[in-house]
This record gives structure tokens, sequence and C-alpha cells, in this order.
């Protein structure tokens, strides 16, 4: 009985180190041609015009450029020029 | 001046027997040294009606200027309007509106002061939005207008004139606020151009114009500060206001001559006058003797100075104080001609040290004044400097959109000056005339009309 289990294993390892030792050499399509005219696009068609961006006027910053609001502060000049 | 106040608090008793010395000085019009013994004689026992009509009396010669750095808790003992009107003063200036409101209040309508305290009651209701500024405004005007034609003297008519100017921009500066620009214009017109606030309110009047949109207007009135008559009077804010409003006019290249100008023709100037300042910043008196004392030497930029500093001159604040070291210096030397050495020592040590606190006041205010004009010029400086930059920005979308401004305009037209029927048409000819200072319009179309660039045609192959 164990003579038989050891000629089983045997068998199982020399067939595994057989099988690493085998090379494997994979082949790609040198050339290939594609007929763009047959090709078709299965689904719905839609018009160019509704994936377009619209064009819009570029944003423009401007500065806040100082505008006298009241004289308050020439009234408290005038306030300490008298005495 | 605490020294002073601390003086006769310490020798007060030892005066106390010698109760007339103040009436002796007083007739033989030393009247300096005749108030400095009427505080001794009186502080420390209960005022009666006599002490406040006499301290009145006193005041009336020496003026108000040299009890500004009296403690508060002492001329508040002497109810009379001259000394309400100093503490009214004083806490404005400690931000205590409704303590000078009580105190202004209290002037008597027929005082001397009245005027003056309803101009800073009216400024205090200014501050505060309150409606009882046109009201406060309106009894300045009229008790100022009244007291200067009942006054002899030139001098003080002058100042009651000036008060009543002041009332009579600030009810046109009320009106600026409220946006109500024709009727602040209306206001402004009505202060003669003799006046010494009139230089002050070309600037204001120039705003004033800018806001209705005149900015050809707004030109005119800054033109009038390159007169020789107001070379003087120079603002960095009217600078600005002048490449503000080219640029309103989309005159981009006026605009950014004005701005090269300020930076290479100015800034030397104000380092000049900084460099003036922080050399002498903790002298006593640098600053007096470069305002009333022979002409200094200056090294860089002399006359530049010595403009920013005749300007600061024609200050009230500063005649009155003046005038009170005058006054002081002519009893002085009448104390000496006149009096035996004993009474002369005891005298003229309290008077110098009087006279050296005016001219530490003068000193101080000069200083404080030159600082102040100093700390605008950043400020405008740095919206020259954003104004420069929409400049640049603006040129730079007319490039990229291939366009440009019109610019096909003369350089003037008399069909854009706005003026209404009372105002005639001269065309300048290069030379400032007095009368018609502050007068000038510019005839500048707008160019802000943007047309397509047209393209340069090429030309057949040779």
């Amino acid at each position: 009985m164990r003579l038989a289990l050891f000629l089983l294993c045997w068998h199982f390892v020399s067939n595994g180190l057989a099988a690493e030792k085998e090379k494997v050499i994979y082949e790609y399509k040198k050339y290939e041609k594609f007929d763009l005219g047959n090709l078709e696009v299965q689904g719905q068609l839609i018009a160019p015009g509704d994936i377009s961006v619209r064009e819009r006027d570029r944003k423009r910053f401007e500065l806040d450029l100082y505008s006298r609001e009241n004289f308050d502060d020439f009234i408290a000049k005038d306030l300490d020029s008298l005495r | 001046m605490k020294n002073i106040i601390l003086s006769f608090l310490v020798m007060g008793n030892v005066w106390a027997q010698e109760l007339k010395l103040s009436q002796k000085l007083e007739e033989k019009k030393y009247h300096f040294s005749a108030l400095n013994e009427f505080f001794m004689e009186t502080y420390n026992r209960p005022i009666i009606n006599d002490d406040v009509n006499r301290l009145e009396q006193l005041l009336f010669f020496t003026g108000i200027e040299l009890l500004d750095d009296y403690e508060p808790s002492l001329l508040e003992k002497y109810p009379t309007s001259s000394t309400r009107f100093i503490l009214g003063r004083k806490a404005i200036k400690d931000n205590k509106s409704d303590k000078a409101i009580a105190y202004f209040t209290k002037i008597h309508p027929d005082h001397r002061y009245y005027p003056e305290a309803k101009l800073l009651q009216g400024q205090i209701y200014g501050a505060l939005n309150d409606k009882r500024e046109a009201e406060t405004v309106e009894q300045c005007l009229r008790s100022a207008e009244k007291n200067e034609t009942q006054t002899p003297t030139e001098k003080i008519k002058r100042y009651y004139r000036m008060v009543y100017e002041i009332c009579l921009v600030n009810k046109a500066r009320h009106l600026y606020r409220q946006k109500n620009y024709q009727s602040a214009i209306d206001a402004y017109d009505k202060i003669p151009k003799e006046s010494y606030k009139w230089p002050y309110i070309i600037l204001e009047k120039a705003w004033t114009f800018y806001q209705m949109g005149d900015y050809n207007r707004t030109l005119g009135l800054l033109v009038t500060y390159k007169a020789p008559l107001l070379d003087t009077y120079f603002f960095p804010e009217a600078e600005y206001l002048a490449a503000l409003a080219y640029f309103k006019l989309c005159l981009f290249e006026d605009s950014s001559i004005i701005i090269d100008q300020y930076y290479t023709f100015y800034r030397p100037r104000f380092e000049a006058l900084e460099k003036v300042l922080r050399q002498n910043v903790n002298s006593q008196n640098y600053f007096y003797n470069l305002m009333f004392g022979p002409k200094i030497e200056l090294k860089d930029h002399e006359d530049f100075v010595h403009h920013i500093v005749t300007r600061l001159k024609k200050q009230i604040r500063f005649s009155l104080d003046f005038n009170a070291i005058h006054k002081l210096d002519q009893e002085a030397k009448r104390i000496i001609d006149n009096e035996k050495p004993e009474v002369r020592n005891k005298l003229l040590g309290h008077l110098a040290s009087v006279r050296e606190n005016m001219v530490n006041k003068i000193n101080y205010n000069a200083k404080m004044d030159i600082f102040k004009f100093l700390e605008s010029v950043p400020f405008y400086s740095s919206e020259l400097f954003k104004l420069n930059l929409e400049i640049i920005s603006r040129k730079k979308d007319l490039i990229y959109g291939n366009k440009k401004l019109i610019a096909d305009r003369g350089r003037g037209d008399y069909s854009n000056v706005k003026r209404s029927r009372f105002e005639q048409f001269w065309k300048f000819h290069g030379a400032f005339w007095a009368d018609e200072l502050g007068d000038y319009s510019l005839g500048l179309k707008s160019n802000c009309e943007i047309i397509k660039k047209e393209l340069p045609v090429e030309e057949e192959g040779l």
C-alpha cells in the first residue's frame, strides 16, 4: 500500500517538472484590415449642434477704484485747523 | 502747562492773602500774569458771579489757547461760556459726543464763541447722522454773520468770516453725502474766491462734478491748482482724481501721463519731506522755527517743503497761537521795562513757561499735520497703481478683441463744455487770470466709443 502511494506521488512530481520546462510561444496578427465604410454604428443618431458648447462673453474683472462717498475727514480736519 | 497748575496749587495758600494782586496786574494790562494770579486766588474757594465776569474779561484779552492743557476738573469750577467751550472741545477729542453737546448748548447765544460752538455741534450731529445738523448749521451761519457785522476789528471779522465759511462748506458736504450734488455745488459757489477755504473747495467741487458725470469740469477745476498763485496747494488726491476723470473719458494716455508724473515728479519730494520729519521728530521747536523763524535751508526739494509749510501756516489755529506768543512777548517786554527786579522775576518765570508751552503746541501741531499729509500719500499712490493696472487691462482687451477706441476726435471742442446760462465762455491761452481761477472746464469728447480695428491692406506681391 505504501509503495503504491509513493509511486503515485512520484508520477505527479515528475509530470509537473516536465511541464515547467515546456516553451510557450504566442503569435499576434501582423496585419489586419478594417473597412470603415462598412462599419455600422448601432443606436440613435443625434445632430452635432446638440452637443456643441455655446459661445459666451469672457468675464471681465474690474478693480474697485476709489470714489469719495463723503468729506467726513475734511470736516474733522477743519475742526483741528481752527484751534 | 501742567507744571504751572502744580505751581499755583503749591503756592496757593501763600498768595491767598494778596487777593487783589490779579486786579492790580489787570489794571497794568498784564493780562497773562493776571490770569494766572486769578486762578491762584480763586481755585480753592466758591466761585461767585464777579469771578465769572472777571475770568471772561481776562480771557477776552489772552484768548483761550493757553487753557487748552488745563485740567478739565479745574475749568469745570468756573461756569463761563469760554470754559464750557474749551471743555466741549476736549470732550470731542475724547470722543464724548453727548458731553460735548451738553457743554455747547450751555454757551450763551451772545457769547463770542457761540458761532464756533454751533459749528462744532453741527459737526457732531453730522457724524451721528442726526437731523438736528441742518438746524445747527443754520444757527452757526446766522450767528457768525451777525458777529462779523458787529465787530470793529478786522482780524476778528476775518475769524467770524472763517467760521461762517466752514459752516457753509459743511452744509455743502452734508448735501454731497446725501448725493444731492447740484445743491452741493450751489452751496460751494457761495464761498468767495478770496476766502482762505477756497483753494480747498476746488477739490471738493471737482469731486462733486465727477459724481455728476461732468468730467470736463472736474479736470478744469483741477487745472486751477497749476496756477502760480496756488503753487503751495498740492494734494495727492487731486492728482488721483484728474487721472480718474481722464480714465472715465477713456483718454488712457492722458491718465497715464498724470500717473507717471506723480511717480517721477512728486515721489522724491515726498521723500524729502519725510526725511525732514524723521530727522526732527523729537525736536520741540524745529517746526515752529520752520514756520515762523528765519528761513531754514533744506538740502532736497527745498521749495516743495517750504510750500507745504506755508500752506500749514495759513491755518487759523497757528495765527491764534502765534498771536498769543506775540502778546506774551509784549507783556514780558513791558514788565522788564517797568517793574522792579523781584516782581519782574516772579512774573517773567511764569510768562516764559507759558510761552514755551505755546511754542511746543505749534511745533506739535505742525509736525502732526505734515505726518497726516504724508500718511495720505501711500493711499493715493496705491490707488493710482490700481488705476494704471485697469488702464493696461482695458488696452489689452482692445488688442485681444481686435478693436480700438474711436480716437478720431479733435483734442477739445466748445460743444463738449457744459455751462449754465450765467456762465460765459473764453478760450484758455496759457495764462492764468485771478478772476477766472476755478471756473475752467476742458472741452474733451469722451473717447469711450469702440470700433472694429481695420486690418492693414496687404500689398500684392512685388
